[in-house]
């Protein structure tokens, strides 16, 4: 979260975060969220406001009450 | 896709999928297994080159406990492929959205496409599927979508640009075999140069024969290997069954007559009863 720390004005937003309220520093990308919440790039796809944002597309920054949902593979039918 | 009574060269018989040529005509899902290493052996098991996989929300539920590590190693081991689906959507925009991050997370355009308009069975809704199939194509995805047997939804989905379509034989998990065999006969009929899988309902090795005694070009199933008592040797079961659905197809299964033709020719057999010496 250090990077996060740095780029922000040093308040925090509230973001909905698989459906659960999560808070992170103003400024926060979602590239950054992924890597605070311990997952490699690659490992999750991901998703603000119900539309897909590519994995290279994740340097905005969040805005608050964003709905952020990420993805993992899963075993299916 | 009319194939009947072709001869077959050195015993193979592939089929295509825009270009790519997959040997084993047995679509084989992955959930519901009851440990990685049994799915693992039932990949094997199956011969196939298709399984199907899924996309969960990260906090949805607990670690996969290793399934997609044995997954990619399976496929790897067998060169065959995946094919993510959008399962629990119930609109086009939430499939497509699915779908571009099932594209991202597993690195391929192949797509099972399922959008459901009925929680009770399952159904897919044919105007959502249609809808999404239709962008889903746009943005360069190979589109499998599952769908019921309606005729007319199916020639949408193939104007749409479906590569493949995927017929249910019965509501999905229900085990209940090919319920309505007279629409999925007659979809074969009416698209012949489609390519057709069952997808969905089959129980029992002998209604994934039967799907490929008809002329549809594979079956795709999950439960009826995962939930067997011995899934490993289910699949193998069903490999066997698959295999000679199509051999029979291929080779061309006799009319069905309404009286008996007797098989044996006895015109001239001297020892027949009731000649006199």
């Amino acid at each position: 979260m250090s990077d996060v720390a740095e780029n922000s004005g040093g308040g925090t937003l509230c973001v909905q975060l698989d459906g659960k309220p999560h808070e992170v520093v103003a400024g926060t990308t979602l590239a950054q969220l992924v890597a605070a919440l311990g997952h490699e790039p690659q490992a999750v796809s991901t998703a603000v406001n119900g539309a897909f944002v590519p994995r290279g597309q994740r340097g905005q920054a969040l805005q608050p009450d964003d709905v952020v949902l990420l993805f993992q593979p899963v075993v299916g039918g | 896709m009319g194939e009947q009574g072709k001869v077959l060269t050195g015993g193979i018989d592939a089929w295509q999928v825009e270009g790519v040529s997959l040997a084993s005509r047995f679509i084989l899902g992955t959930a519901g297994y009851p440990s990685p290493q049994v799915l693992a052996d039932a990949i094997r098991a199956s011969g196939t080159q298709l399984v199907t996989v899924g996309l969960r929300r990260q906090l949805a539920a607990a670690g996969d406990n290793g399934f997609m590590d044995i997954i990619r190693a399976a496929m790897a081991e067998q060169g065959a492929r995946l094919l993510p689906n959008t399962a629990g959507c119930t609109t086009a925009r939430e499939a497509v959205q699915l779908a571009h991050m099932a594209r991202e997370l597993y690195d391929t355009s192949w797509l099972k496409l399922e959008v459901v308009g009925d929680e009770y069975t399952l159904q897919p809704d044919p105007l959502e599927l249609v809808t999404a199939a239709r962008q889903l194509v746009r943005d360069g995805f190979t589109v499998f979508p599952y769908c019921t047997d309606d005729l007319v939804t199916c020639q949408r989905l193939l104007d749409a640009g479906c590569a493949v379509l995927m017929p249910w034989g019965a509501p999905i998990g229900s085990g209940q075999g090919l319920i309505n065999p007279f629409a999925l006969r007659l979809l074969r009929q009416r698209l012949p140069d489609a390519l057709l899988v069952v997808d969905a309902g089959i129980g029992a090795p002998s209604d994934a024969a039967r799907a490929l005694e008809m002329g549809y070009d594979a079956v795709l199933l999950n439960s009826a290997v995962s939930q067997s008592p011995d899934p490993v040797r289910m699949a193998g079961a069903f490999k066997a069954a698959v295999a000679a659905g199509r051999g029979a197809y291929v080779a061309g299964v006799m009319a069905k007559q309404d009286f008996a033709v007797a098989t044996t020719p006895v015109t001239g057999n001297p020892l027949l009863l009731g000649e006199t010496p």
